[in-house]
Parts: structure tokens; sequence; C-alpha cells
């Protein structure tokens, strides 16, 4: 019984505050929140250029590190491929013949270090050189085979792939060992050090963003002092002072956002031609794509937050100095 | 209970000036209460005291019973809203107009929007300023300016209203005019406190009058009670 009493005994309470029309009072904030929607579209026709040059100076900072991301993807995608591919190829000498490419495959099978070795005939070779148009003229004049037997060496995972090389040069039948794991190694470091570069930059770029739209509502605010102070005689709210410009920094984000979307569209509309020309001379694949839906609405959405923030940040400033005095 | 009550206020500003000493009154709801004095006797003062604009060094300034220092950063507007002000360079914002400067306080107050249309035409009509409601007030008399202020601090029927030398810039006739306007508020509830150096129009309009001097209260003229 006691449970029962307390609710019972709060709830005129909670219906007295819920119940003054809910419906009323939402359609009361809404009104607000569309009051200082609309103020603030007017706030940003009201000064065409300088709302211009804000979006436009955002824009491009924001498309900066957009673009360099998108290049970065792009480069790592295209280099994934030869990332992946860590075997080693060892040429055998021409006078090895098949028996004794065996023999040593076997023999390199044993290693710990080693996961599975192919043998690749002078046979096989040729008629691989063969589909490649370029070579085929050139391979028609010649009477013999020049190829040699090549073994490809697939590195056990967690095997040191410069060790297991010298090793393989040391065999007697062994020619030379093409191994690229060094410079794959130092491509997979400069396309880290690539992505953590552009984010650095597209903090600093983003920070740079927020000043320029919080000292461009700061000085919309400072324009409109007057209007602020008269609007707080009249018992408005911090919010309610603070929520037009917060519209407007947002605005103003969305543009930015809208405008470094274009802008590296249009940059990557430029480059398509040439990426793709060269792209193919490496086999193709990976062709330039535009920035996906997903990573779009991200761009927006966070464009937009940091207009917004940046305007949150000028006018609490702001509203601070302009706060009634207390005196002591 | 009285609406708005002075209890020994003291209000010195930073540099030291003294602007009110000591300064008890109190002001009924209803009733109409004019300030006077020389320029710089502390009449802006009183009144900023009043809305919040400045806090009182010493004493207490109560509305409808509550003590303003223990009004918080937070709870300033909602005072405010009970206080309308209006001022003597009208303060309207030029970019608006008459009608959306009228309906800035229940605005402000979230009041639905078919409620803000209605009051605010009540009031135009009532301050005859119907036919300007879509004018921006550059477009307007300085006489109409002051109406229009006028119906801006009465439009949310505040328990209290403020006016801060309402007539300065107007000439005698329309000084007249804009006097009769407060002058009629009380009956409809509203109580009137106006700061006026305007002495020959206060004494026509046989109201109370306190007096001050240098912050202090000198004379505290009720009509009925002198007569």
């Amino acid at each position: 019984m006691n449970r029962r009493v307390r609710p019972a005994r709060e709830r005129p309470a909670a219906e007295r505050r819920g119940g003054v029309g809910l419906v009323e009072r939402l359609a009361a904030w809404r009104d607000l929140h569309l009051y200082s929607l609309v103020s603030s579209l007017g706030r940003l026709a009201q000064r065409p250029w300088a709302s211009a040059l804000t979006i436009g100076v955002m824009g491009v900072a924001l498309a900066l590190p957009l673009g360099l991301l998108l290049a970065l993807d792009h480069l790592a995608g295209f280099a994934g491929d030869l990332r992946e591919a860590r075997e080693l190829s060892l040429f055998l000498d021409v006078d090895v013949d098949e028996d004794a490419a065996a023999v040593l495959a076997e023999r390199l099978r044993a290693r710990a270090d080693v996961v599975a070795v192919a043998v690749r005939t002078p046979e096989q070779g040729l008629a691989e050189f063969r589909g490649m148009t370029e070579f085929s003229g050139a391979l028609a004049v010649l009477d013999y085979n020049p190829l040699p037997t090549v073994l490809v060496v697939s590195p056990a995972v967690g095997a040191d792939p410069a060790q297991l090389a010298s090793a393989l040069e040391a065999a007697p039948e062994a020619d030379f060992v093409q191994h690229d794991a060094l410079w794959r190694e130092r491509l997979g470091a400069w396309l880290a050090f690539g992505e953590r570069l552009a984010w650095v930059v597209a903090s600093l770029l983003g920070l740079g963003a927020l000043l320029v739209v919080g000292n461009t509502v700061r000085l919309d605010i400072q324009g409109r002092a007057e209007e602020i102070a008269i609007v707080q005689l009249l018992g408005a709210t911090d919010g309610f002072v603070r929520r037009p410009f917060l519209y407007l920094g947002a605005w103003y984000g969305l543009a930015a956002g809208l405008l470094a979307w274009t802008l590296v569209a249009l940059a990557a509309l430029a480059l398509r031609a040439p990426l793709t020309q060269l792209a193919d001379s490496y086999g193709g694949g990976e062709h330039l794509h535009m920035i996906d839906p997903a990573a779009a609405t991200v761009l927006l959405l966070g464009a937009t937050a940091l207009g917004w923030l940046g305007a949150w940040l000028a006018a609490g400033h702001q509203l601070r100095l302009s706060r009634p005095k207390h005196a002591a | 209970m009285s609406l708005l009550r002075f209890d020994n206020v003291s209000k010195r500003y930073p540099g030291g000036h003294e602007a009110l000493s000591e300064l008890s009154f109190e002001l009924a709801a209803g009733e109409m209460l004019f300030v006077t004095g020389h320029s710089g006797a502390g009449k802006s003062t009183l009144l900023k005291l009043v809305h919040l604009s400045e806090r009182a060094t010493r004493g207490a300034v109560l509305i409808g019973g509550k003590n303003l220092a223990q009004v918080g950063r937070r709870g300033v507007p909602r005072l405010r809203r009970q206080v309308g002000v209006v001022f003597q360079d009208h303060r309207l914002l030029a970019d608006r107009t008459v009608f959306d400067n009228v309906a800035l306080p229940l605005v402000i107050a979230g009041t639905p929007r078919a409620e803000i249309g209605r009051r605010v035409r009540t009031v135009l009509d009532r301050l005859g300023l119907l036919e300007r409601e879509r004018a921006l007030p550059q477009m307007l008399s300085s006489g109409e300016q002051q109406r229009v202020g006028i119906a801006r601090a009465v439009v949310a029927q505040p328990p209290l209203l403020v006016a801060d030398e309402p007539t300065g810039n107007l000439d005698p006739q329309l000084s007249a005019e804009v006097m009769a306007l407060f002058a009629a508020l009380p009956a409809q509830g509203t109580a009137v406190l106006v700061a006026s150096h305007d002495l020959p129009l206060v004494k026509r309009l046989n109201k109370r009058v306190l007096v001050l001097d240098h912050g202090r209260l000198i004379d505290d003229y009720r009509p009925g009670r002198a007569a």
C-alpha cells in the first residue's frame, strides 16, 4: 500500500506539467525553431558576399584533406594487390634442367620458412610472354627458348623475406632472386604516412574552418549587439539569442560541405582521363570512383556540425560578455 | 502584498559613484507611480534594478514578493517577462515590421502563433496602429514609434511596466497623448512606473510621484493624501 501512495501523490504535479497542452508546447517549441531557422536564413541573405566568402574559405579548407584522402584511397587500392604478393622469384641458371629444378624445389619445400614452391618451366614462361602482344613479334624471331626455369617461392608467415632471399641466392643453381619486399614495405609505409598526414592536415584545416565560422558569426553577433540587448531585455533566454546563430553556423557548414564535395568531384572529373590511362598501363583494374553516398553524408554532417560548433563557441563568448553585471 | 518593493536599496557603481542611497518605497498592483528628479538623480538606475540590468549593492528589490538578489542567471529572462519596458529612444528593431516588433515578447515567451496574431492586433488596435502593422519603424513618426514601443511593452500583459523618459523626444502634445496611454494601463491591471523629468506634465496627471535627489528619496507625493 505504502509503495502506491507516493506515485499517486506525485501524479497531479507531473500531470500539471505535462498537461499544460503538450501539443501546444511542442507547437510553440517548433515555432521557436522555425523562427530561428527563418531569421538565420535572413541573416545569410542579408550579407551575401560575406556569407559566400566564409563558405568559400571553409569549403576549400574541407576540400583539401578530402581530396588527399580520396587520392590515398585510390593509391592504396591500386597498391593493395602489389603489397599482398609476397612471393620471391628465384631465377635459375639457364643450364639447370627440369629435373635439377624439381630437386631444388623439393629441397626448398623442406625449409621451415617456405610454405610453397611453384616451378615455372621455360615453356610456361614463353607461353606467358606470347600472350603479351608486345612481345609476340620479338619471340617469333627467336629459334630457341632463352628463358630460365623460375621457382616462385612463398615465404611462411612471419618469415623474414630478406633472409630467405639471401639463402636462395646462395644456392649453386641460382642466377638471381627477384625480391620486392623492401620496396613493398616502403610503399606501405609511405601510404600509412600519407594517410596520417591527410588526417593531420584535415584536423588543422578543420580547426581553421571552425575559426572561420566562429569569426564570421562573431562579426554577425557584434553587428546585432543592439538587437541582442533588446531581446534580452524583453526576456529572451541565452538559448533564444544563440539559436539563430547556431542555425547560421550550421548553414555555413552545410554549404561549405556541399562546396567541398563539388570541388573534389570537379577535380576528380578533370583527373579521370589521364588517371584511367595510367591505371590501364599498370594492368587496369582500379578506376577513379567518386565519393560514395555514405562518405558524402558523413562529409556533409561533419561540415554542418563544424559550423554549428564554431557558431556555438562564438555565441557563447559574446553572451558571456553581454551578461548583466552582478554587483558584489 | 505590494507588487514592487524597494527595501533600503543602495546602488554603487564600480567607479564609486553612489547612484541610489537607502531607497525604500512600495508599488501596489495596478498603481501608477512617477519617479522624477534632476538628471543623474538615480531614476534610470532605479528602473535598471527593476528589470535586472543592474543589481543592488545593498538592500532588497522585491517583485511579487521575490527578492531579485535570489534570481540567478537562468531566472533573469523569466523575471524580465513580468516587466514591460519602454525606452526613451524606443529601441525598436529597424529591420522588422511594426507587427514583428510588437510580437517579439510573445515569440520569446513561446506563445502559440495563432494567439500571437490575435494579441498583437488587439494591442495595435487599442493604440491606433493597426493600419501601420506592416510598416518599418523608420517609416513612422516619433510619436508612432513610441506607441509601438508601448505596444511591445504591454502585449504580453506584464503585471508591471517601467518606462524611462518615454516622452523625452516628443513635443508637448504627443507627450500628453503618450502619458494618457500610460495612465490608462492601471485600469487594465498593469502597474506603471514612469521615470520623467517633465514635471508640469507629471503634475497635470495628478498621480503619485517619487522625487529623487542625488540618489535619495526626498518626497513621496500622493495626490489624495496631500490635497
